[in-house]
């Protein structure tokens, strides 16, 4: 089984000393358990910083867009998807890329590991092969892996990076399940009471901090609809309804972009369902498009492609 | 301030707006208070700032352009620029807006009494200075100042504010008025050169001078050096700085500078000050 | 020093009597998370918590709050100024943490000439029961930013919890008051008086030396052009949760909302952390990118505040740690400037 982190670690140390690129985006070791972060590693000397592991939970593809130069990135299944939608956006040039894809076992979910241990606090976490060591004051126990994957891993069908330049890892089995989406289905078989009911529940816990919009690869506009005041599309309380609002039109915004990473519902503090729009739009678009966001640089944008022939009638 | 809720603005009434220029836009509005006592109330000095309210848009600070001499009328000439500003410049006679104020640091009258001073600003800062000037020249004020010089830039001729006031000025033999404009028009018959180089060619001198600075970042940056050339010493040059300012009262943490704020600790600062501060403006 | 005590089964009790006096603010449970929120009931109440995800400084500086209203109907605007917070409030067991960020609160809202009248009606209506912490988290440093496990800095009672009862100390004579109504359990004997005194010195030996900021303010000061800046923010997503959730994070906007006929003006939550904080009308930012706000973050709490208030703007909470999307950990920053400089004699 190959040593994922050694090999990104060598990967990087060669291309920055080649001079492949000037940077390699990666992980780092986090300062508290369960926890890596974003690091940017312009030595080759400085290689033996990264890591990969199952606490890798940002989507580095959301600092592409920001980078200049050339630039080597680790990409699971999820951010390497992202990185075809920054091709295909006009984002990024591909020759300036280099993606080092890494097939993903998929990522943690850290609240869900807190809830089951009723809210103790971890002081030690291990990675085994299926098993997760916890340890805390008084207890220490051994979690299974598989049950507490963040929701978008439980529902992902792309763990092996669809664009690379060095794969690094073993290919893992794709995820598997009739229905990818029973999450959503579930969801709107509710009464809309009980949907509506849930929004406002959701949006009441938001407080507007926009961690989810900044961790999402998508969400690059220099000037967010949320800051312009020249019109002030929704207000900036973090009143239920301008914070719905808010949800909506980004869910809308990455209609047809949007990889379902989860980074966005990870970078909540409060734990709001963030995902919950969106994975509607991902289905709504699969069903009426046929088409998955970034899984080829060649497939046309659904919702921003148009030929002068496309059918208007719907125009009253 | 007249409550002792800084939040809460005055009413005041807009009887006359004056265009300053066309483009970019630039008006003057000429506000009176609508309650009498808040007008007797609202003491103010030549370099303080106030924020004015359109409400339903929002407030935004504005130098106070009329002086304290002027009784019974406050001028802001305001720049349309963003949200607040385009409501502002749409408004009619008779609207009402709310002023919050006088807020800021004055210029400081103390120490500039009994000196000479050298008025430098272009543009748009010259908002200010103009009330300090007035200020300066109302008859009961005039002797206990020196030699005022003043050197006014803008862009264009039309892009001079208070216009008729600057040929009034012109007339005067207590004051020195060097005007000039970077690009001439039709008709311009004064100096073209950028206002470091007026500074420059004008040569005042330090001695028991002051200089105030009031105008867009490049100038600034520009004239100091100059100042420097002819000895004007770091405390006896005073700068009204602009930054982006919601309270007003040091409160919001938006404007500043250091461990001080532009709208409480200035926003007149002199060099010496802004010297010891970080460079982040 | 006088401690009286309560026995822990008598705590629904003792709120109950807060709560037929008062509004009473607790820690309670929300959808599988602690925050703080409005007391309906004793059993509501989460007392063996580590800390609130949130910070209770909204109880005094809620997110928006309506400075005043207007109607634009009638010739002239209608301005009516807010009604003033008039209800008292005890915030019951708020960590030492959270009770000393009011004190730091309060020095901005009440401190540089200008009152701020929403703030301290809210504040002087505010009683605060804190709770010690004998098992400080791991992400806390709150020793180290002038603070305690076991400070009354900011709070009016502080109870501590010794197993089987409660040691309830009185602070300030508003917490007297209130403390009146559970003395009926008499004071707290050596034992007690001992387990507390342990239970502080264990707690103050947990979390000692776990931030450097020695000296912070002068280092800040010499490295305004140091090339630290450059790669300490790359990380960082500029968001807004560590602003949001410090309770000294005090920077608001003030914004008008309403429609064309009536509408209200609000001072709202802001961040440092947001590229448009300083963006001037003009288009001109003098913050432009992420290094000139995080410089500004750190040089405000570490730097600045020293400069105006003699101390540092933190109180070592750790939410801010635990919290961030990207795990850019302020406490590796502190250490960073400040250990690595010791050592190396610059």
């Amino acid at each position: 089984m190959t040593d994922v982190s050694q090999a990104i670690r060598d990967t990087a140390r060669s291309l920055l000393a080649d001079g492949v690129v000037d940077i390699v985006i990666g992980f780092e070791a986090g300062t508290l358990p369960l926890r890596s972060s974003p690091c940017f590693v312009r030595d080759a000397a400085d290689t033996d910083r990264l890591v990969w592991n199952m606490s890798c939970e940002n989507n580095l593809a959301r600092y592409l867009p920001w980078i200049e130069g050339k630039v080597g990135i680790v990409a699971k299944g999820c951010d390497a998807r992202s990185i075809v939608g920054h091709l295909k956006e006009g984002r990024l040039e591909r020759e300036r890329v280099h993606v080092i894809g890494v097939p993903c076992q998929g990522i943690l979910d850290r609240r869900s590991i807190e809830h089951r241990l009723g809210g103790k606090e971890i002081l030690e976490a291990q990675e085994r092969e299926t098993e997760l060591l916890v340890r805390g004051e008084g207890f220490e126990v051994a979690l299974s892996k598989e049950e507490h994957l963040h929701a978008s891993c439980r529902a992902c069908r792309s763990r092996n990076p669809v664009i690379y330049d060095t794969l690094v890892g073993d290919p893992v089995a794709e995820g598997e399940g009739a229905d990818e989406y029973v999450d959503v289905r579930e969801f709107e078989a509710k009464p809309p009471a009980d949907r509506w009911a849930y929004f406002l529940a959701e949006s009441s816990r938001c407080i507007r901090c926009y961690a989810c919009r900044n961790a999402c690869p998508l969400c690059y506009c220099r000037i967010c609809f949320t800051d312009v005041t020249q019109p002030q599309w929704l207000g900036r309380t973090a009143n239920p309804a301008d914070t719905l609002l808010f949800h909506i039109v980004r869910a809308l915004h990455v209609a047809g972009r949007c990889v379902d990473c989860g980074a966005c519902d990870r970078a909540c503090p409060l734990g709001v369902d963030v995902r919950k729009l969106t994975r509607k739009m991902e289905k709504d678009v699969e069903e009426l498009f046929h088409y998955k966001a970034g899984m080829s640089p060649d497939e046309p944008l659904p919702l921003a492609t148009y030929s002068l022939d496309d059918p208007g009638d719907f125009i009253q | 301030m007249s409550t002792d809720n800084p939040y809460l603005p005055l009413l005041a009434r807009i009887d006359r707006i004056s265009v300053e220029t066309e483009h970019p836009s630039i008006k003057t509005f000429d506000l009176t208070f609508l309650r009498k006592e808040d007008e007797e109330r609202f003491h103010y000095l030549p370099g303080q700032f106030a924020e004015l309210s359109v409400f339903g848009k929002g407030e935004a600070p504005f130098g106070i352009a009329s002086s304290p001499s002027q009784p019974g009328v406050l001028q802001f000439t305001v720049s349309k620029a963003g949200l607040l500003t385009s409501a502002l410049h749409v408004m009619e006679r008779g609207q009402i807006l709310g002023v919050r104020g006088p807020l800021g640091s004055p210029f400081p009258q103390d120490e500039i009494q009994g000196r000479d001073l050298v008025i430098i600003s272009g543009g748009f800062g010259f908002t200010t200075p103009r009330s300090l000037i007035n200020h300066i020249l109302h008859r009961d004020n005039r002797q206990r100042f020196g030699e005022l010089t003043v050197v006014y830039g803008a862009r264009t001729p039309g892009m001079l504010l208070y216009k008729s006031e600057l040929s009034q000025w012109r007339q005067r033999d207590d004051l020195r008025l060097h005007l000039t404009v970077d690009t001439a028009e039709d008709g311009w018959e004064g100096r073209v050169g950028f206002v470091p180089d007026v500074v420059r060619e004008v040569s005042p001198s330090p001695q028991n001078a002051y200089a105030l600075v009031c105008g867009p970042p490049a100038m600034i940056r520009f004239t100091l050096p100059v100042l420097e050339e002819l000895a004007f010493p770091p405390e006896r040059i005073l700068l009204s700085l602009e930054m982006k300012m919601k309270c007003g009262i040091g409160m919001c943490g938006r404007c500043n500078i250091g461990n001080k704020y532009v709208c409480r600790d200035g926003p007149t600062f002199s060099l010496a000050e802004l010297n010891q501060l970080p460079p982040e403006h | 020093m006088t401690a009286l005590r309560v026995p822990k089964e008598q705590t629904a009790r003792l709120l109950a009597a807060l709560l037929e006096q008062h509004q009473v603010v607790a820690p309670v449970e929300e959808d599988s998370q602690v925050t703080f929120g409005r007391l309906g009931s004793p059993e509501e109440a989460v007392l063996d918590y580590r800390n609130a995800q949130v910070s209770p400084k909204g109880l005094l500086f809620p997110q928006a709050e309506t400075l005043l209203t207007y109607s634009l109907a009638g010739e002239s605007p209608e301005v009516q100024e807010a009604p003033q917070a008039q209800d008292g409030q005890v915030v019951f067991g708020i960590r030492p943490c959270d009770a000393r960020s009011f004190v730091l609160l309060d020095r901005v809202f009440d401190g540089n000439g200008w009152h701020d009248r929403c703030y301290l009606s809210r504040r002087r209506n505010t009683t605060v029961v804190a709770l010690a912490c004998p098992k400080p988290g791991v992400a806390c440093f709150c020793a180290s930013v002038g603070g305690g496990p076991f400070s009354t800095e900011g709070s009016d009672v502080l109870l501590t919890d010794l197993g089987q009862e409660y040691l309830i100390e009185v602070v300030t004579d508003k917490g007297a008051a209130l403390a009146e109504a559970w003395s009926e359990y008499g004071e707290a004997d050596e034992g007690s008086l001992r387990r507390r005194a342990e239970l502080q010195a264990g707690a103050e030996a947990a979390l000692a030396g776990r931030v450097e900021i020695e000296g912070i303010d002068r280092w800040l000061k010499g490295m305004w052009d140091d090339v630290f800046w450059e790669r300490l923010h790359e990380k960082c997503l500029g968001c807004g949760v560590c602003t949001y959730l410090c309770p000294t994070c005090h920077c608001f906007d003030i914004v008008d909302e309403g429609s064309d006929r009536e509408g209200q003006r609000l001072r709202l939550w802001d961040s440092c952390m947001f590229p448009l904080f300083t963006r001037q009308a003009s288009g001109h930012n003098p913050r432009p990118t992420g290094k000139e706000r995080w410089r500004q973050r750190l040089m405000h709490k570490f730097c600045y505040s020293v400069d105006s208030y003699g101390e540092v703007g933190c109180v070592g909470c750790g939410r801010c740690v635990v919290n961030c999307p990207v795990n850019l950990d302020l406490r590796h920053v502190l250490n960073e400037i400040c250990s690595d400089r010791t050592q190396q004699g610059t």
